[in-house]
């Protein structure tokens, strides 16, 4: 390659570095938080906060004191300081009632901010047919469309109030796919989650809409830790959003949440997630740390489908998995999961295939930018009486100048042999001659790039509700160019 | 009583240097590595080093036709007998010797207790610009029981040089003995080199294989891995490359029955640009045998255009065997093309179906399809008497009277 | 329209171009000739941009502009286009999507509006029919799993979207059988008028007998070393190259 075209190279790289965050503000709302700090007497705070009952306190009692004597993992290929868990505050409301009659209710800055990251509560989304709930730092602040939903039987609100109003849905299910003492930080999310979503389809229904959860951090020093629970009873039919903001504060922010999926008999759980949490800046200060536990269970004929697309946090440590258990059991992930800067991404996903004639699907998209590192982390097991079984695995790289890393750790366990698992992965840079052939057609370099990363995350972004795909695809082209107006 | 106990006492006893000394108690205070350790994670040591060995290499001398019935019939040949150095050859522009200790830069606890007690091996170096067409054939072998023997070897090949090796490890009785190997090879600029690894012992035999590759410019080696017999063989392959335009290749296949396991573990360090790897294992696994494959591909800063190809593929043939597989890519380097690719699957029904109605029985078509699935690697093997050895250990462990040969 | 002046390039340290002096005007059609190895690549990707070849001296410009001084999309945006000897393929990316990429960016340098998505339809779906293209290609992924002849007609059908100026055509006749040759050609024809220039690189005389050029140059060793009308090209069908080459290697010697 010519100098000269190293140079230009570089120079488009550094100004695709070098692009700000754009939903880096704050919303200024008066806000109801305790005092910083983790112990007994804080998770107790935010129980009594809730008003929750006696078993609900025994739970994240029993989760707290399991957490003591965890330890924050080191496995993933990640570096960073560990946060201090003591300098975190646990719980942040924003002071104002938190279920509000009307939508036109909400404080005019927080409908502000919503409108700033593109969600508006009204018409459009009413013309969009999206059912929304709103966490904002720890509580639910609006959910949308309640009644419509509770006609065919739906139940969609916060957390909070589902504790409340169906305790015995969320005794039964809470912690039966996540065990509290799962990992470090799902034991951390289940003493202290402030709220989150609860979702409950009915025995054959269909969801007539899309469900969508938006989360943001907002207060400094806050934590977030939400907690969603998803249950879509037999044969019923669900398509869920989420999406995720921060504001740019110079601190890094802990995100731990804890999402549990339950797919029963001939069930179809689709989840979606655009997770676009402060990045940090170009010099890896703040940003949010991203740790994340998903992973859905599938009885008999149900299926669970991941999409996440992946452009924010300072750290990423996420792999939504599914657990097979019933035959004929369908799991799916696909993500792109892209780094700039300073980011760091440990992601992918576990199928565990227990039940016979089982399928899983994966693909992987990582593109890695600046001085970033992306890694995508996977597990497929197939368990000596998942007969039958199959997986396909697509696990693609994608590099963008000489300073970032990529990496593929998958790990294929397999102890059934009716079963066939295949696993590609393949690592590369753009190609200069599919740049070249764009520039010959008037594409200018920047835009080709663009052109050439929707084209490589197309089977990913393919699999996201109409209005999600288009939000996934402009954040991916400010995430990588330095196109922000 | 175990392996820890008997390295222990022995420990008490042997007379040896202060450094070696001191290794082999550094060691007994970490033991060895558990499934906790990443790179043992599907290959567990527990049994068999529950198991009671002897250190000292003590066995009676073999005699010719035992060297016979397990050599291809080179005419170099090196050959150990417990340790001891019985023969070798005088071949121009090759010095071959015994055992001399070296340095050498492995990790991990199981070459440290090599580097502790190892005595025995062999030091080759090739001068420059000797090329030699037929292979050096090296046999080790043991004849006392249930030993646990170490080698330390060491090859060096002069700038321009080419040369072969045909490696076995071979027992004379069926005790449940160990070996822990290690071999240095040293690849100077514009070298050649081909090692294979004929891996057929015993069935209650156990191995430890460890064979690091340092290569300068413009060197090729390659490194081939043939497993059928054993219970217990593990094959750590590293390469680094230092200088642009090397080349790495690595062929392994395993055919593995009863309660074997193989595990393979490659690491290709790409440290220089221009350079080139690929990799290749087939995996063939019946009765309840278990194969682990953990392939590391790493890309260092500034290490730019890199082509590195790994493939993995395995066929399960039995209701209890299984397979573990890891391959990795840890890439550093934007300009680079790196892939991989690892399947798990079974031979296909229509083409079984399609042989059987030519005529040709189940057995020998499963044969003839197994063979298919493996022969890629096995046809990267340079050394026609390897091939053909491997062609017809296939046979034997898929019993089919079947020559693979055209 | 296009004047290249004692051009001198190269790849790395290897001069490929010794000094090519070519004149094409608005409305002409010429045939860049050759044997394996003159050149003629080389030629087309310079006046292209590609950056992997150096110019080491000579000029070429474009209806008075300096275009080495351009990047590639610019020289696009002014109208050149150049018909890849072997298109690349971008996966996931459909022949719509990247043609409407592409017009809306020339569009844009000229500081125009995007085209409308209808117009835009209807223009694609006329050259579609120009072209003998069948319904359902423009939603298959840019040259992915294309037949070394689709890819061809691709990039004929990119042209005469495009509409260029100056439309280079590099080696576009390999890997297509006669009909598609014939196609490929009648299109070329049919977008030929008197404001735009064609140039035909190629081996064979085999697609002049379709595309009748008014100029025939003949490319050695990285000089054109004779030029003549359409009856030179049959001439070199006919005794082949050697009797132009001998020639000229004593010339160079």
């Amino acid at each position: 390659m010519s100098e000269q075209k190293r140079q230009s190279e570089d120079e488009l790289l550094e100004k695709v570095t070098s692009t700000e965050y754009k939903y880096g503000f704050t919303t200024d709302i008066e806000s109801d938080t305790i005092p910083k700090g983790l112990s007994e007497d804080v998770v107790r705070i935010i129980s009594a906060k809730k008003n929750e009952p006696q078993w609900m306190l025994d739970y994240r009692l029993k989760a707290y004191k399991a957490w003591l004597e965890m330890e924050e993992p080191d496995w993933a290929n990640v570096s960073y300081e560990k946060p201090n868990y003591q300098d975190v505050i646990y719980y942040s409301a924003p002071k104002q009632k938190p279920v509000l009659d009307s939508l036109d209710d909400l404080d005019p800055e927080m409908k502000k901010t919503f409108d700033k990251l593109g969600i508006s509560l009204d018409e459009q989304k009413k013309l969009a047919n999206v059912a929304v709930d709103i966490v904002m730092d720890s509580v639910s602040v609006a959910t949308s469309f309640k009644e419509t939903l509770a006609e065919k039987g739906i139940i969609f609100c916060s957390i909070s109030d589902a504790i409340q109003d169906h305790p015995e849905l969320v005794k039964k299910y809470l912690g039966t796919v996540v065990p509290a003492r799962d990992n470090f930080f799902s034991a951390l999310n289940s003493a202290v989650f402030s709220d989150g979503s609860f979702c409950y389809i009915p025995k054959g229904v269909k969801c007539p809409m899309e469900l969508s959860t938006y989360f943001r951090i907002n207060e400094a020093g806050t934590g977030q830790f939400e907690r969603t629970l998803l249950i879509a009873d037999e044969g019923s039919q669900v398509s869920y959003l989420e999406g995720c903001t921060a504001p740019m504060r110079d601190e890094n922010q802990l995100h731990a949440a804890v999402v549990e999926l339950i797919a029963m008999d001939d069930a179809d759980i689709k989840y979606s997630t655009v997770q676009n949490w402060y990045p940090g800046n170009a010099e890896g200060v703040g940003g949010v740390f991203n740790f994340v536990t998903k992973r859905g269970i599938c009885y008999k004929n149900a299926k669970i489908s991941w999409t996440q697309v992946e452009t924010g946090s300072a750290v990423t440590w996420k792999y939504p998995s599914c657990i097979l258990k019933g035959d004929n059991a369908i799991g799916e992930f696909f993500s792109v999961a892209v780094t700039n800067n300073r980011q760091q991404a440990d992601t992918g996903t576990k199928m565990i295939h227990l039940g016979k004639n089982t399928k899983s699907t994966i693909i992987a998209k990582g593109i890695s930018a600046g001085k970033s590192d992306g890694n995508y982390r996977g597990l497929v097991k197939i368990s000596k009486g998942a007969t039958n079984s199959r997986n396909f695995s697509q696990c693609d790289s994608l590099l963008m100048g000489d300073k970032c890393g990529s990496h593929t750790f998958p790990y294929i366990e397999v102890k059934n042999n009716s079963s066939k698992v295949e696993h590609e992965a393949t690592t590369s840079k753009i190609g200069e001659d599919q740049i070249f052939y764009c520039n010959q057609r008037g594409i200018g370099t920047e835009a080709a790039i663009a052109l050439i990363v929707n084209g490589y995350c197309k089977d990913v972004l393919n699999q996201l509700p109409m209005e999600f795909a288009v939000e996934a695809q402009k954040l991916l082209e400010i995430s990588l160019e330095g196109s922000v107006g | 009583m175990g392996l820890i106990e008997n390295l222990k006492s022995y420990s008490e006893k042997v007379q040896t240097s202060e450094k070696k000394k001191e290794l082999l108690t550094s060691f007994l205070v970490k033991g060895f590595p558990t499934t906790k350790d990443e790179e043992w994670k599907y290959t567990s040591l527990k049994k068999v080093v529950a198991k009671e060995y002897t250190i000292e290499n003590t066995g009676e001398l073999i005699d010719s036709s035992t060297i016979e019935k397990y050599s291809l019939g080179f005419e170099n040949k090196i050959v150990f007998s417990d340790g001891k150095l019985i023969s070798s050859p005088n071949i121009e522009g090759i010095s071959i010797s015994g055992f001399s200790d070296f340095e050498d830069s492995t990790t991990g606890s199981v070459l440290q207790l090599n580097k502790a007690l190892a005595n025995n091996g062999f030091t080759i170096s090739v001068d420059k610009n000797t090329v030699l067409e037929n292979p050096i054939e090296i046999l080790f072998f043991s004849t006392a029981a249930n030993n646990f023997s170490q080698y330390r070897n060491q090859i060096s090949v002069g700038d321009n040089a080419e040369v072969k090796f045909v490696e076995r490890i071979q027992n004379t009785n069926d005790s449940t003995s160990m070996v822990n190997h290690f071999t240095q090879i040293n690849c100077a600029k514009n070298t050649k080199v081909e090692y294979n690894k004929i891996q057929n012992n015993t069935a209650d035999s156990r191995l430890i294989d460890t064979v690091s590759v340092y290569q300068e410019q413009d060197s090729t080696c390659d490194i081939n891995t043939l497993v059928f017999g054993g219970s217990f063989i593990r094959n750590n392959l590293n390469f680094e490359q230092n200088g642009s335009n090397c080349e790495s290749n690595m062929n392994g296949v395993s055919i593995l029955d009863d309660n074997q396991l193989a595990d393979n573990h490659t690491f290709v360090d790409h440290k220089s640009a221009h350079c080139r790897s690929n990799e290749m294992y087939k995996g063939v696994y019946l009765g309840k045998s278990k194969g682990v494959f953990n392939g590391k591909i790493m890309v260092r800063p500034d290490a730019q255009k890199i082509d590195a190809f790994q493939s993995n593929n395995n066929l399960l043939l039995s209701d209890d065997s299984s397979i573990d597989s890891k391959p990795q890519l840890e890439i550093y380097a934007d300009d680079v093309k790196c892939s991989h690719g690892c399947t798990i699957g079974q031979l296909d029904d229509d083409e079984l179906f399609y042989m059987r109605s030519r005529g040709i029985g189940i057995e020998e078509a499963k044969a003839v399809l197994t063979y298919a699935f493996a022969s890629e690697a096995i046809e990267n093997i340079s050394v026609e008497p390897v091939k053909l050895l491997a062609q017809n250990l296939l046979a034997q462990k898929l019993n089919v009277d079947l020559d693979f040969s055209l | 329209m296009l004047k290249i002046n004692d051009l001198k390039a190269g790849i790395e340290e290897n001069q490929i171009l010794k000094g090519i002096n070519l004149e094409v005007k608005a409305g002409e059609v010429h045939a860049i000739m050759g044997p394996n190895g003159s050149g003629k690549s080389t030629l087309s990707a310079v006046i292209a941009g590609n950056e992997d070849y150096e110019v080491e001296g000579g000029s070429i410009t474009f209806n008075g502009e300096d275009l080495l001084e351009l990047d590639p999309e610019e020289r696009a945006h002014n109208g050149v286009f150049l018909s890849f000897q072997y298109p690349v393929e971008i996966p996931g990316i459909s022949v719509s999507n990247f043609i409407k990429t592409s017009i809306s960016e020339k569009r844009k340098a000229q500081g125009l509006e995007p085209l409308p998505t209808k117009d835009l339809l209807k223009m694609m779906r006329e050259k579609m029919e120009l072209l003998s293209i069948k319904q359902g290609y423009l939603s298959r992924n840019m040259n992915e799993g294309f037949s070394g002849g689709e890819k061809k007609r691709n990039e004929i059908f990119q042209m005469a979207m495009l509409e260029p100026r100056l439309a280079i055509l590099d080696e576009t006749d390999s890997g297509l059988d006669i009909d598609a040759l014939r196609i490929v050609a009648n299109g070329v024809n049919k977008l030929k008028s008197a404001d735009n220039a064609t140039v035909v690189i190629t081996h064979y005389q085999r697609l002049l007998d379709y595309i009748v050029p008014d100029f025939v140059h003949v490319l050695y060793n990285g000089r054109i070393i004779k030029s003549g009308g359409a009856e030179l090209a049959h001439e070199l069908e006919e005794k082949g190259y050697d009797w132009v080459t001998k020639e000229a290697d004593k010339q160079w010697a």
